[in-house]
């Protein structure tokens, strides 16, 4: 599975790589095409580098940065042109261009990472030789076209070709034989440079993903990670930088969340629009994040290597497969059963499964998944609304309502316990009165007050300021 | 001829035809022919395909564009293989036409040469500003077809527009037809202060008050029948971002609030009316400006119609001229005089 393939997952991964100030097209499209890492070396030498990007950051100033910025703008997609020369092609004057237009960028680019003792952070083949065999008037220009220098005869027609304009069809022909020549004899000097040019190119797009990634650490406040020993992920202070933007546009905070999960299933329950999918949403991406090598958003995070990543959101319904929103759910789930079984290390994060059916059958099919989904090599976080048995589970409880607004802190419970606090919140939203009193009636509820005993603090109905709408605050 | 020393004022030029056949090369190649590249870093390109031996739509014989030495020339890398003339190359684009992308070259010999350059405004425009950067004085694009859009005064700052009895073969219609595009061309720029107002606002209608507020009128589109200019009264300035059509323009005219009103609209083409329209405003007192325009610097003729048909080169000169008040050249006859 390459980055291309995860980009589009809801939990906002695209939002943080369309972030990157990547300069170069070929630099995007190189990324997308990389593959996931899966081992806990892969991960640790690509933030090693990194690491050595964000210092180089902190040491030199911006316009420097923006100078190589400004270079690797330069660099283009010749993978054509390579591959024609690994294929023993005669390169035409487009082609030969590309190539020395690389190679100097190349060279130029090596020598400032030098300077910064950068090159053994990203290696850069020396191509030198090839601008060289391209530059035979020592120009260090990046321009091309058979010049006179290659040939002497050559040389001597064109300057016949500009004293005698009207013989310049014959001088012509006869030029373009001794330039195709000339190409040949250059096209056979660069081949064993094709190798090479590959890497250089790559190394070029390695660069500027590096500085990117870099550039956005600062930014975006995202830290790096260490990587977790025991299967178990930490994080402190965890956030969501898309949903941290959109809210400090309407000038609210995001409130950070600290959780810790490992092989143990974990269930989180809450009040609604207590930030449980966010939270999901949130873990989801920082595992895509550092298994792509870029930055946490985080204080601090220990994060365990997985085989694949599962997020199951629900409301998925998939109209073009004619499935419904419980059968899009269910068939997702079962992939990651299936994947379960595999000898795969495999994180599931699954949003409220089976709410979209009756609460009977739900209850058993959300009960059951959990003594399902376990094992060594399954790590499984799930929310739900459900009361279920947690049999060995991790519970986590989002904190809910305090003092009216909303606490998202997750805090560690004994039971998965689910607090009742729809009608609260639905009546505090403005919600038809007769319809939440006929509720209220049917569950014979006393009117003014109910207060599950795990929720004792926080909600009453009437007297208390409230927020349901987080408008001091909120994740959802 | 002194229109050649006119067009060194300025840093970018664009040649238009009005239609096909009216001569568009022609002018291309007479002014390529005579700047001074001695004292004038040049660079040329088309909008899509151009310089085709042939007419890709009349099958009639078409001039190729001849390069003098140390001329730039952008194209599509087809074109560029296809090249006649010994030159050097200076940029390959990510800038894609349907004939590949579009590369930047410097003539080291003169010679006849393809010009395909971006297909795009943004990307002429990225080209165009490529070029000042790297210290080209003048670029010059060929506005293919009758595209006249592309060679807005949002892309050129100085035009050259060529017509012809390809327009039509009737020579009033003619002389008409041209004065008309001629008199939108020529439609004054709007006052300093509110050309910094309205540049940045790129769609609506717009209204201006004594104060110099702006106003976005929201319930109209300047296309739709429904138009009305209610809580207006204090109407300076009414700009139109889009398309001016004539509905709108009756409309503005018959209002009498808006009689002292100055009607705003980007450039000359997005003026869409007929010349009755346009001139029984004009005639009612009515005010037009742009917030953009090209300089036009001369119009070119050709007398003959792909069909066949030849007016006569003199007297259409001289129609034109005293319609226009600008110079008028049938360049093919100057070339062989």
């Amino acid at each position: 599975m390459q980055l291309r393939d995860h980009i589009e997952s809801p939990c906002g991964l695209r939002y943080v790589f369309e972030q990157l100030e990547l300069q170069a097209g070929y630099t995007r499209r190189w990324m997308l095409d990389m593959p996931m890492m899966r081992t806990g070396e892969e991960i640790a030498q690509s933030y090693e580098v990194l690491r050595q990007f964000v210092d180089f950051l902190g040491r030199v100033d911006t316009p420097y940065i923006n100078t190589i910025q400004f270079r690797l703008q330069g660099l283009k997609d010749i993978r054509t042109t390579i591959k024609n020369l690994g294929h023993q092609a005669v390169l035409d004057d487009i082609e030969l261009f590309e190539v020395k237009h690389l190679a100097i960028l190349a060279v130029d680019v090596a020598d400032r990472m030098k300077t910064h003792g950068l090159d053994q952070a990203v290696e850069i083949p020396d191509l030198n030789e090839v601008i060289t065999i391209l530059d035979p008037d020592g120009l260090k220009m990046a321009s091309f076209y058979v010049y006179d220098s290659y040939c002497q005869e050559l040389k001597e027609l064109r300057i016949q070709m500009r004293q005698h304009p009207d013989q310049q069809e014959d001088l012509l022909a006869e030029c373009a034989e001794i330039e195709e020549g000339v190409r040949r004899d250059l096209s056979k000097q660069l081949y064993r440079f094709a190798k090479p040019l590959e890497e250089a190119q790559m190394a070029l797009a390695r660069i500027d993903m590096n500085l990117a990634k870099a550039l956005q650490m600062k930014q975006l406040g995202l830290c790096f990670p260490t990587i977790s020993k025991d299967d178990t992920s930490r994080y402190e202070a965890m956030f969501h930088p898309q949903v941290k933007d959109a809210l400090a546009q309407r000038k609210r905070a995001f409130q950070p969340v600290t959780l810790t999960y490992g092989l143990k299933p974990t269930l989180i329950t809450g009040a609604n629009m207590g930030g449980k999918t966010v939270v999901l949403k949130t873990l989801t991406l920082c595992q895509y994040l550092f298994q792509y090598g870029f930055g946490i958003p985080a204080q601090s995070a220990d994060i365990a290597v997985k085989d694949e990543v599962f997020f199951c959101i629900g409301d998925e319904q998939s109209i073009e497969k004619g499935l419904s929103s419980f059968a899009a759910e269910m068939k997702n789930i079962d992939a990651v059963i299936k994947a379960s079984r595999e000898n795969r290390k495999i994180v599931a994060l699954i949003d409220e499964p089976a709410r979209t059916t009756n609460p009977t059958e739900g209850t058993a099919l959300v009960s059951a998944l959990v003594k399902v989904l376990r094992g060594d090599n399954v790590s499984l976080v799930m929310t739900t609304h459900y009361d279920i048995e947690p049999t060995d589970a991790h519970c986590l409880r989002v904190k809910g309502f305090e003092n009216g607004t909303m606490n998202y802190e997750l805090v560690e419970v004994q039971d998965g316990e689910v607090p009742h606090e729809a009608l609260n919140i639905a009546e505090s939203l403005g919600i038809d009165k007769e319809w939440i009193e006929t509720a209220r009636e049917i569950l014979n509820i006393p009117n003014s007050v109910y207060l599950t005993p795990s929720n004792s603090r926080g909600l009453k109905s009437k007297g208390v300021e409230f927020d349901p709408l987080g408008e001091k605050g909120g994740n959802e | 001829m002194t229109f050649i020393d006119d067009i060194l004022n300025y840093d970018s030029l664009s040649i238009v035809g009005l239609q096909k056949n009216t001569g568009k090369t022609v002018s291309l190649n007479y002014v390529l022919d005579r700047l001074p590249i001695d004292r004038k870093r040049i660079a040329v390109t088309s909008i899509g395909i151009d310089g085709e031996t042939t007419d890709q739509v009349t099958r009639t014989q078409k001039p190729e564009i001849y390069l003098r030495q140390g001329m730039y020339f952008g194209t599509s890398e087809m074109h560029y293989r296809q090249k006649r003339i010994v030159s050097e190359l200076i940029d390959v684009s990510d800038e894609n036409t349907s004939l590949g992308r579009v590369v930047t070259a410097k003539a080291l010999t003169g010679g006849k040469i393809l010009l395909s350059g971006p297909s795009s405004a943004s990307g002429l425009k990225r080209w165009m500003k490529d070029m000042h950067r790297v210290g080209l004085d003048l670029v010059i694009i060929d506005g293919a077809l009758s595209r006249l859009s592309l060679a807005s005064p949002a892309v050129s700052q100085s035009m050259i527009l060529a017509t012809g009895a390809a327009y039509s073969t009737n020579m009033t219609t003619l002389v008409n037809q041209t004065a008309f595009i001629v008199e939108l061309i020529n439609i004054p720029l709007t006052s300093e202060e509110q050309l910094k107002l309205l540049m940045p606002i790129e769609k609506g209608v717009w209204f201006v008050d004594s104060n110099g507020a702006l106003h976005e009128i929201k319930t109209v589109s300047s296309l739709s029948q429904e138009i009305h200019f209610e809580g207006m009264d204090d109407c300076k300035t009414l700009y139109v971002a889009g398309a001016l059509v004539d509905g709108f323009l009756e409309k503005v005219r018959k209002n009498p609030k808006l009689k002292t009103t100055e009607l705003v609209v980007r450039d000359f083409t997005k003026i869409f009316v007929t010349p009755q329209q346009y001139r029984l405003f004009l005639k009612l007192g009515g005010k037009i400006r742009v917030l953009q325009k090209s300089k036009l610097i001369a119009v070119t003729v050709n007398p003959t119609s792909p069909l066949g048909v030849v007016l006569d080169s003199d007297t259409l000169c001289a129609k034109l001229t005293e319609a226009i008040h600008l110079p008028v050249y049938d360049l093919m006859k100057e070339q062989c005089n």
